[in-house]
C-alpha cells in the first residue's frame, strides 16, 4: 500500500464499488468510509490521508464544503453523477472527475494521475530564494520578490512584485513543503503567500498589493499565529 | 470483478448493458449479486426522496433526489433509465411551474417502479445461479 484514502459518499452501492476497486489495485488503503461532510471532517482534524474520493451532492454540505475547511491539501478525486462541476473542480485543483459507474480501468488511470509531480522546484526550505522551470528554462526568484503562489489545476501561478507571473507545473501541496516556512504561509488550499507582502486583512480577505487572497476556515488560525499583531 | 469460472454465463434480462455489466464486474457474479442487493436497499430510501418532493411540489429537492438516484441505475446496466433520470434533471432545470413536469414524471415514475420490479427478478435469477454454481 502507498497511498491512504478516505471515501466520502452517501451511496452505498458506489461507496462498496470504490472500495473494491481500491484493494484490488493493491495500492491504495482505505482508512474510512463516510457518508456526509460533517463525519468526514470530523475523522479529518484527527487524521491525514493522501486522497479523497469524494462525492459532491451529499445531504447537508456538499463536498467542497469539506475541501474548505481541512487544514492539509490532500489529493482529491471527485465520484459524481454531474458533469457540471468542471469549473470548482479546477478552483479546488481537483485530480480527477470519476462519472458514476466507471470501469476499473478507468479508476486506474485516475490514480496515475495522482503521481507527485517533479516537475518544479530547487531549493531548500531555509533558502532566501527558488529556482522554477517556467518558460523553458530555470529561473530563480528571490522569496523577496514573490507576492504569492496561486494553483491553477495542475500549475501553479508566481506573482512577483513587479507584477510578473510565472506559470509552472505543480501544486501547492508540494509547494508547501519546498517554500521557505519563514517566509511563506499557505492561507488556502489554492494559495501560498508571503506573510511579508500582507498588506491588510479584512475577515477572511488577505491584500497583498491589490490582489485580494481568500483566508480559508481551517488555515484562519494558521495565519494569525503568524501576523505581528499588537 | 474478480474472475469467477463458470461453465455456462448468467443471462441477463435484455434491458440490461451486458457490456457495462461486463466493463464493471466481469463475471465475478457473487458480487454482482450483493450490487444488485445494495441497489435494491438503497432504492426504497431514495425513490421515496422522490415521491416526497413531488407531493411538496419542491422542483429543486425533485430535481437533486433523481439526481441522488440516477447512478445506482449504472452500477445495475440499467443505462437507459439513467439516461431518463438525466433528462428529467434536465426538464427540473428550465422547468418555470410545477405542472409542466407531471406528465414527464408519472412516465418516469413508472419506469422507476419497472426497473425495480426487473432488479428484483435479476436479483433472484442471481441467487439462484450462484447457488447452482457454488
Amino acid at each position: 500500500m502507498n497511498l491512504s484514502c478516505i471515501i466520502v459518499e452517501d451511496l452505498q452501492v458506489a461507496a462498496n464499488y470504490l472500495r473494491k476497486c481500491c484493494e484490488r489495485s493493491g495500492s491504495v488503503e482505505v482508512k474510512g468510509h463516510f457518508i456526509n461532510v460533517h463525519d468526514a471532517l470530523s475523522f479529518l482534524n484527527e487524521n491525514s490521508v493522501d486522497l479523497i474520493f469524494l462525492d459532491v451532492e451529499m445531504p447537508g454540505a456538499n463536498g467542497f464544503e469539506l475541501l474548505d475547511q481541512i487544514a492539509f491539501s490532500p489529493k482529491v478525486i471527485l465520484t459524481t453523477s454531474k458533469k457540471d462541476y468542471a469549473y470548482n473542480a479546477f478552483q479546488y485543483n481537483v485530480s480527477d472527475y470519476l462519472m458514476k459507474p466507471f470501469t476499473y480501468q478507468r479508476f486506474l488511470e485516475s490514480l496515475q494521475k495522482i503521481q507527485p509531480s517533479n516537475e518544479t522546484i530547487s531549493t531548500n526550505n531555509g533558502s532566501d530564494h527558488i529556482y522554477i522551470k517556467a518558460d523553458g528554462k530555470l529561473i530563480r526568484l528571490n522569496n523577496d520578490s514573490i507576492l504569492y503562489i496561486e494553483s491553477m489545476g495542475d500549475y501553479v501561478k508566481f506573482v512577483t512584485h513587479d507584477n510578473k507571473k510565472y506559470i509552472t507545473h505543480n501544486t501547492i501541496k508540494n509547494l508547501e513543503e519546498k517554500v521557505n516556512k519563514q517566509d511563506f504561509l499557505k492561507v488556502h488550499r489554492s494559495y501560498i503567500v508571503n506573510l511579508h507582502k500582507i498588506d491588510d486583512m479584512r475577515e477572511n480577505m488577505l491584500f497583498i498589493k491589490g490582489n485580494e487572497i481568500p483566508v480559508s476556515k481551517a488555515n484562519k488560525a494558521d495565519v494569525f499565529k503568524r501576523l505581528n499583531i499588537i | 470483478m474478480n474472475s469467477q469460472s463458470s461453465d455456462k454465463p448468467f443471462i441477463f434480462n435484455e434491458k440490461i448493458d451486458i457490456q457495462c455489466i461486463n466493463d464493471l464486474y466481469g463475471d465475478d457474479y457473487v458480487y454482482i449479486e450483493e450490487v444488485f442487493g445494495t441497489v435494491l436497499t438503497e432504492y426504497k430510501m431514495l425513490a421515496e426522496n422522490i415521491t416526497s418532493s413531488y407531493t411538496s411540489q419542491n422542483i429543486p429537492a425533485l430535481k437533486s433526489a433523481v439526481h441522488k438516484i440516477k447512478p445506482i441505475f449504472g452500477f445495475v446496466g440499467l443505462t437507459i433509465i439513467q439516461q431518463q433520470c438525466q433528462d428529467f434533471e434536465d426538464l427540473c432545470q428550465g422547468a418555470s411551474s410545477f405542472d409542466l413536469l407531471a406528465n414527464d414524471f408519472n412516465e418516469l415514475n413508472d419506469n422507476l417502479i419497472k426497473s425495480k420490479s426487473l432488479i428484483e427478478e435479476e436479483k433472484r435469477k442471481l441467487e439462484l445461479f450462484n447457488r447452482q454454481h457454488a
